[in-house]
């Protein structure tokens, strides 16, 4: 489960800009994902603050009216677990007073990890982490930035943060790159027939999705005010 | 006191701030005279300057490599380089090869089990029996 979308890359432009200065002093090679986007330079501020903010606004989107818990039903043969969680942005995120008081006790913690969920799978992910996906991932480009956006499990040294069955997708940021496509040597299967004298020699040849992550992070109390949670008993 | 390992010095990782492609050159091989050129040199008049243009990261050479198949190298950031021959081949599918080479990493090819591979040490940190939760016998 991820969103890659025009959004989403918009989010990871501070992030590259904030290492643009760096990158014109060593080589001239990685300027390619920044070139295509020079509009974006007037924010400043960090990564965390800037985008998240017009989410949890319900007019923000206007394109999904009516946000069911049955996720959406996209294609018949991908089982229900699989299919995309439908977004839940029409109302702000409610948090318990419980989880207010403890919060910053995890996310001051570092480092972080999550349990990040990718077609149904769990990926036990900390920043830096190198991530070979099990399949080629469609419509990716290297260097590329994706979110993912399906947590079951947020946690540090000493506090967990568990999902009933995920997290809200409001409350933490994971952030992966995309590396490049790497592949497998060349698999043979022998297959023999009975009582014949030839054996077939069937060969595949996988491709995978190389990821880096580039971001664990837990939103602190304060930034979740910012973004106008609820709080409920 | 819980068990900590030993501190290391944080090590540079590709992606995590700053993203370079692992491609970095490509080395376009032909011959002007052999037949299984023929598709290699359609591809270097046509398509090759697009993709050039689409790809300014990466290094492009082009030379002759006489009554020698085509061939196509990479080179990549980590020391390695993969060749492909592209004998007899059409442009399309010369492209589809360059692209393969632009995407690939340059590591060796292998079967891995796990999908993670992390350098970073335990969040949660190594298990002691020594501490926390002692029960007595």
């Amino acid at each position: 489960m991820f969103s890659r979308s025009a959004l989403a890359r918009a989010f990871a432009l501070p992030l590259e800009q904030a290492t643009r200065q760096s990158l014109t002093t060593t080589t001239f090679r990685a300027c390619l994902h920044q070139a295509s986007t020079p509009s974006n330079t007037s924010s400043e501020e960090p990564l965390s603050a800037t985008p998240r903010a017009q989410f949890s606004t319900p007019t923000e989107q206007p394109t999904h009216p009516t946000p069911t818990a049955n996720p959406p039903v996209t294609r018949a043969d991908v089982p229900i677990a699989k299919q995309p969680l439908p977004p839940t942005f029409m109302t702000p995120l409610k948090v318990s007073k419980s989880l207010l008081d403890t919060l910053p006790l995890l996310s001051t913690q570092k480092p972080h990890y999550i349990s990040a969920h990718l077609h149904d799978r769990p990926y036990l992910l900390t920043e830096g982490d190198h991530l070979r996906l099990p399949f080629l991932m469609p419509k990716v480009k290297p260097g590329d930035v994706l979110r993912f956006n399906r947590a079951s499990i947020l946690g540090s040294r000493d506090f967990t943060l568990k999902g009933a069955p995920y997290v809200d997708e409001r409350l933490f940021e994971c952030r992966v790159r995309v590396m490049g496509v790497d592949s497998e040597p060349l698999r043979v299967k022998e297959k023999t027939k009975r009582r014949r004298r030839h054996v077939q020699k069937i060969t595949s040849k996988h491709r995978y999705t190389l990821l880096r992550v580039m971001e664990v992070k837990i939103k602190t109390v304060e930034e979740l005010e910012k973004e106008g949670e609820v709080v409920v008993e | 006191m819980p068990l900590r390992g030993i501190r290391t010095v944080t090590t540079a990782r590709n992606g995590v701030g700053a993203f370079i492609l692992p491609c970095k050159r490509l080395d376009f091989h032909y011959c002007d005279w052999a037949g299984s050129s023929r598709g290699m040199l359609a591809f270097l008049k046509h398509a090759l300057p697009k993709f050039a243009t689409e790809n300014p990261q990466i290094e492009i050479r082009v030379s002759p490599r006489p009554h020698k198949h085509p061939i196509i190298t990479g080179h990549y950031i980590n020391g390695r380089e993969k060749s492909i021959c592209v004998r007899n081949l059409e442009p399309e599918q010369i492209f589809v090869k360059a692209n393969l080479l632009k995407e690939a990493s340059g590591e060796k090819l292998k079967r891995t089990k796990k999908p993670v591979t992390s350098i970073n040490e335990s969040v949660r940190g190594i298990w002691s029996p020594y501490h926390g939760g002692l029960k007595s016998v």
